[in-house]
């Protein structure tokens, strides 16, 4: 089917409003992943829409359900509050509720870490970096940055990155205003890659914001300094 | 309008310490947003059980998925709400709600559209959809309402209005096109 903006249009309103359904739904959500401006089409129609929703009366629910979103999100019996930063959302195992209908969405939404609003006071005298390795012509990013301030740590998600040739790995660094890039290891395609930083390290990346990745033999680099092309340069952006 | 505004901000500031993890914000939040939540989920669904485990499950993803909203994705309010509806709407094909219209149709679209939408779509600052939907043909605004307020199928929407399938389907697809030109100008 035609991706024409006239079809576009008229199925991200039907997507939104909830008459698209079954397998149009389902091939219209891929359609979502592939292109930004599909989903741009989308969040018109939800922001627009979502104003039919101040219409509908309050309704105040039952107590228990509060207590059972507890239970699910802290009990011992479920998952643990620690998982969250732990777990990747996108690793939610297929056939659960969220994946892959609206989690689209989110993934989506990712994408645009650098307009990100969450606005949060920094706990330490440290800004808190975000951020997106992209590629030229490639629509989504490579990995998401991403850094929590208390804990110092710096946490990478893939998003759209390739496997690395055989036998060579992909070395993420830190570039310094000044002096020989700091190696923050072997980064993995395959899943969350988070690297606690040290107090030297925090403080070489809050003053220069700038991360590189660049291809290395298996394992790493062996000199401790980039030796292969460099892939990927990225300035991060305070939140 | 100023109120409003405050609002979202306070939501925002919500939503930015619950991306953070910070459980009491989260119960704020809650606190703030799950009757008009549930609300919407209870209207959509048209029976307790299934809105209260949407309500559940919206919740659970705005915890952790509260790091992805941004700008872009409208108000964070718009955001939470859209979420939960989804879920809603997801747990209702899952589970083959049926929507009647039943013999308080009519009444209903009147409701909607002449009752509380208009008061609250105007205290919203919302005049641009609400003067949009106006524009539309009584059908093509009965068919977009009855699906947003009710998750109403094409199926169930021909036999709520007594008209072919295609029909519906025209209505909808002209009205929310119509819609989408009165809301660019």
């Amino acid at each position: 089917m035609n991706k024409t903006p006239e079809r576009i249009e008229s199925l991200a309103a039907e997507y939104v409003l909830g008459s698209l359904r079954g397998p149009a739904r389902r091939r219209f959500e891929r359609w979502m992943m592939e292109s930004v401006r599909v989903r741009q089409e989308v969040w018109f129609w939800e922001t627009r829409l979502g104003e039919l929703t101040g219409a509908v009366e309050e309704k105040r629910p039952p107590e228990a359900v509060w207590q059972r979103i507890e239970q699910r999100l802290w009990s011992d019996r479920g998952h643990p509050a620690k998982a969250r930063t732990t777990t990747p959302p996108t690793r939610t195992p297929r056939g659960a509720w969220f994946w892959p209908g609206w989690s689209l969405l989110a993934t989506a939404a990712a994408l645009v870490m650098a307009v990100v609003l969450v606005r949060q006071p920094a706990p330490v005298a440290y800004p808190q970096l975000s951020g997106a390795i992209v590629q030229q012509n490639v629509a989504d990013p490579l990995w998401l940055v991403s850094e929590t301030t208390v804990d110092n740590r710096l946490k990478l998600r893939p998003v759209a990155a390739a496997e690395p040739e055989q036998g060579k790995d992909y070395e993420l660094w830190i570039v310094p205003e000044q002096g020989d890039p700091l190696s923050l290891g072997v980064l993995p395609v395959g899943g969350i890659y988070q690297v606690t930083l040290t107090d030297a390290a925090r403080e070489a990346l809050s003053r220069s914001r700038t991360l590189a990745i660049s291809l290395e033999p298996k394992g790493g680099s062996p000199t401790g300094a980039p030796t292969g092309p460099i892939l990927h340069v990225t300035k991060l952006y305070e939140l | 309008m100023a109120l409003m505004e405050a609002e979202q901000e306070e939501l925002m500031r919500l939503l930015g310490s619950v991306a953070q993890g910070n459980r009491k914000a989260f119960q704020q939040l809650y606190e703030r947003i799950s009757g008009r939540m549930y609300g919407l989920c209870f209207k959509l669904a048209g029976q307790q059980e299934l809105a209260e485990e949407a309500l559940q499950d919206a919740f659970i993803r705005i915890w952790h998925h509260a790091g992805e909203y941004h700008s872009e994705r409208g108000a964070p309010l718009s955001w939470m709400m859209t979420i939960a509806r989804y879920r809603t709407l997801d747990l209702m094909r899952a589970r083959k709600v049926r929507q009647t219209a039943g013999d308080d149709l009519l009444e209903h679209v009147e409701d909607e559209r002449h009752g509380p939408l208009e008061a609250s779509l105007h205290q919203a600052g919302s005049a641009a959809l609400t003067g949009c939907l106006e524009e539309l043909s009584e059908v093509q605004r009965d068919s977009i309402l009855l699906s947003y307020y009710r998750g109403f199928t094409h199926d169930e929407l021909a036999e709520a209005l007594s008209s072919p399938i295609g029909t519906v389907k025209s209505w909808i697809r002209r009205g929310l096109i119509a819609l989408k030109r009165c809301l660019e100008r």
